[in-house]
């Protein structure tokens, strides 16, 4: 396979530092706005719709790389982008059911809707496999950013007469520093608004590129017609080759892919919750998958695809047997000029970054939220006043980001053996995904989900995908819908299949036999040896997943260990766990919205539809809890006392930066006018004389 | 050359299992109360999400008769433009009939 090292001239790397460190300056501004934990990780829940979607492009584009498109588009043709088309499936249940629950129950990361909906073991079980998936993310975005600038890198370095090799390890661990430096200073406010900037960008230089590799080629119906039927194609062939067919991919990516990255991706997830309300949120998603995302299957694979229609015409140009991650860094080079490369590789390693950037915080978020704060609170070390906390944990916030972007850059010695990034993309989310995807689905949509449902799929549906990995021409094979088998990586893809299955399975049978384990759990009550018991049917739980985990014996006696922890599990969590069905579904669940409304709110919704008015602020008071409207306002707004408001700046073009959220006080009679305390203004950014404009929430 | 196995079986496959997820999420949604077509808001996010998937339809249907050679490629933009024209205007219409 051809390799190349020492892609672009010095104006191209000129044009590179210069773009790095206009991000770079354009984040720290926006990190001044990062006062507190929650303006750190959420934004402070005030930005409109369009803003949430352009910056959820440079984080979307950039986890699916144009480096891991370009590759496959150079392989197969156009059907690279069916990744990117498949996602509208499961929108109804994103819009309808996760998303108002995340945000109306206040969760501030998923393991902690665990705790509420299920119990602690269930969030602490949640936190460990979130924590991996996470981390293996983040490895997966250094690993395609190294990938990228290898390419533009020449393969050695003489220092002080010495000569040093760049190897792909140590790029990556460069890139890393420079990733964690504004993540780490600048929180989500700086993220969100350096990814707008790059969502933009990202467009323009993917598109730009297309036009160039058109252009190049001779005009589009040259380059249309130089492509091979099967190139042209939108969907893979249904099952061949086992590196990239239809039937695998759609386990993979449209069933645990589309859940994974809607419902438990951490990073895509904040972002949402960064809304100024449900309904923006509805938005942001809407036109970010129906319009954004095919934008963007062209921008990250028309390299793969000009390449291709390159070596069709001209194959001493771009050889076929160019490496496929490298084809992206090539085919720019060739039809581009000096600068104008740079400017394009910029916008590519800066779009990495902002995904890398993203993960970070939200893998940070979880620590704060799910090991940080539970722990302080087991060592009852949460004293001092609320501030003192908040800038206790904001500091630990920061380290925590460092830490992670530590475990990321060793996270890619697991995938860098993988002989595509997509591969390695699609082995990581076939695996990891699948537990957490069925623990959040039926625990949003199924009241009688338990928690020693949800904690038998984690760790009994672990030992299954375990002995799938472990025993794939036995047990996925049944699925593989003829798929050949890779024994270098076999099933890369549809193991997702047999991996939500067996995931699926066993939370529905624990769920359905809950009276069975009850009856079982009362009788062991009623008996006076009942706890040594279950202590002794714990030990051998975790005995019988070791066998599993650690590959004792042959195939037959680790079923029979793998079926005793399905078994023994849930009667071990209904034992130990106390769980009440009302208490913990109340608001959690798709059924319960309107109780969910009502905890948000502390008070029935009013749901009658108002307008909006335009107001002067004034500070007055001391009340950081209300703001006075006149009666005249509150009425144009239908708005009651006690209802929630959102105040933010006339100027749209703000997306909400400049916002708050607050509830109506006792009316007054200055028709056009809002008194609100120093503090809220100064939280809300607001300029003095500037006017803002007012609507009822709920 | 038949190309089946390449475009209509996984167009098919794509289409008919997603359908069913698809549906099976209006229904559940439905059925939760969390989606309420009682609510004029609501009402409009049911033809958002109906639009959303016939556009995701047309657009692979397009794509493939395009490799196909049945259409010209020339022609799918413009037929994916004049969605996103109807999808638009629509959108305004609704919003109007909201306001009053």
């Amino acid at each position: 396979m051809q390799t190349f090292h020492s892609i672009g001239t010095t104006a191209d790397w000129v044009v590179m530092v210069i773009y790095f460190v206009a991000i770079m300056l354009f984040g720290s501004y926006f990190g001044r706005y990062t006062k507190t934990t929650t303006d750190f990780f959420f934004g402070g829940r005030r930005f409109s719709w369009w803003l949430i979607t352009m910056s959820i492009v440079a984080t979307g584009v950039g986890s699916h790389s144009f480096v891991k498109y370009s590759a496959k588009g150079f392989e197969h043709g156009i059907s690279s982008s069916m990744t990117y088309l498949n996602d509208w499936f499961f929108v109804p249940f994103f819009m309808f059911g996760w998303l108002p629950i995340i945000v109306y129950s206040k969760i501030r990361s998923i393991p902690e809707y665990f705790e509420k909906r299920f119990s602690p073991s269930a969030r602490f079980l949640a936190t460990i496999l979130l924590l991996l998936y996470m981390i293996g993310y983040i490895g997966i975005g250094f690993l395609t950013l190294g990938k990228a600038v290898i390419p533009m890198l020449p393969q050695a370095f003489t220092l002080l007469g010495a000569t040093f090799p760049i190897t792909l390890m140590g790029a990556i661990i460069v890139i890393a520093v420079i990733t964690g430096i504004y993540i780490t200073f600048g929180g989500q406010t700086a993220v969100i608004f350096t990814d707008l900037l790059q969502g933009f960008v990202l467009l323009f230089a993917g598109l730009l590129l297309f036009f160039f590799g058109v252009t190049y080629l001779g005009g589009f119906d040259i380059f249309w017609n130089l492509l091979p039927t099967e190139w042209k194609l939108p969907l893979a062939d249904f099952n061949q080759p086992s590196n990239f067919n239809f039937v695998g991919i759609f386990w993979q990516d449209a069933i645990a892919g589309s859940i994974g990255f809607l419902f438990m991706n951490q990073g895509l997830i904040m972002r949402f919750m960064a809304c100024k309300n449900v309904n923006e949120g509805r938005k942001a998603a809407a036109v970010n998958i129906l319009f954004v995302l095919p934008i963007s299957a062209i921008v990250v694979g028309n390299a793969g695809w000009v390449g291709k229609a390159i070596s069709v015409a001209s194959p001493e140009i771009v050889s076929p047997t160019v490496s496929p991650d490298q084809i992206f860094v090539v085919v720019a080079n060739i039809i581009s000029s000096p600068g104008v490369f740079g400017f394009i590789m910029a916008a590519l390693t800066a779009a990495l970054m902002s995904t890398v950037d993203t993960l970070i915080n939200a893998t940070a978020a979880i620590f704060i939220n799910d090991v940080y704060r539970p722990v302080q609170q087991f060592f009852k070390r949460n004293q001092g006043t609320n501030a003192e906390t908040d800038k206790r944990e904001l500091g630990a916030a920061r380290y925590a980001s460092i830490a992670i972007t530590t475990l990321g850059v060793l996270a890619v010695l697991a995938f860098k053996n993988f002989p595509t990034v997509y591969e390695a993309h699609g082995y990581f989310h076939s695996t990891l995904t699948p537990p957490l995807v069925v623990g959040i689905f039926l625990g949003v949509f199924w009241k009688r989900f338990t928690p020693a449902a949800v904690i038998t799929t984690f760790v009994g549906g672990v030992a299954l995908m375990i002995l799938g990995a472990r025993y794939p021409g036995i047990l996925i094979a049944p699925f593989d819908h003829g798929i050949e088998m890779n024994p270098s990586h076999p099933y890369s893809y549809i193991r997702a299949l047999y991996n939500t299955l067996v995931c699926s399975g066993v939370a529905v049978l624990t769920a359905l036999t809950t009276k069975w384990q009850a009856s079982l759990i009362s009788y062991l009550r009623s008996r006076a040896n009942g706890k040594p018991i279950m202590n002794g049917l714990v030990v051998a739980t975790v005995l019988l997943f070791g066998f599993v985990l650690f590959n004792v014996g042959g195939i037959i006696f680790q079923v029979i260990a793998a079926t005793g922890v399905l078994l023994l599990v849930p009667l071990a969590v209904t034992y130990f766990v106390h769980y009440d069905e009302e208490k913990h579904t109340n608001g959690l669940i798709a059924n319960s919205i309107d109780i969910a409304r009502k905890f948000f709110k502390g008070g029935d919704p009013n749901d009658i539809e108002g307008e909006t008015v335009l107001v002067q602020w004034e500070e007055k008071g001391s009340s950081d809890t209300e703001i006075f409207f006149s009666e005249h306002d509150m009425k144009i707004m239908k708005a009651n006392l006690g209802d929630l408001v959102y105040l933010s700046d006339k100027r749209k073009w703000f997306g909400g930066l400049k916002s708050i959220h607050s509830v109506f006080g006792k009316p007054h009679n200055e028709v056009g006018k809002v008194y609100l305390s120093k503090e809220l203004a100064r939280h809300g950014l607001f300029v003095k004389d500037r006017i803002l404009e007012a609507e009822k929430e709920m | 050359m038949d190309y089946f196995s390449h475009s209509w079986l996984p167009f098919i496959y794509l289409y008919g299992f997603g359908g069913i997820l698809f549906v099976s999420g209006i229904i559940i949604t439905l059925k939760a109360g969390s989606f309420d077509l009682k609510r004029f808001a609501h009402k409009k996010w049911m033809w958002v999400l109906l639009f959303g998937f016939v556009w995701y339809i047309m657009l692979h249907a397009l794509m493939t008769w395009a490799a196909l050679g049945t259409i010209s490629p020339n022609i799918v933009p413009i037929i994916m433009m004049a969605l996103l024209v109807v999808f638009v205007v629509v959108n305004y219409i609704l919003k109007q009939k909201a306001r009053a």
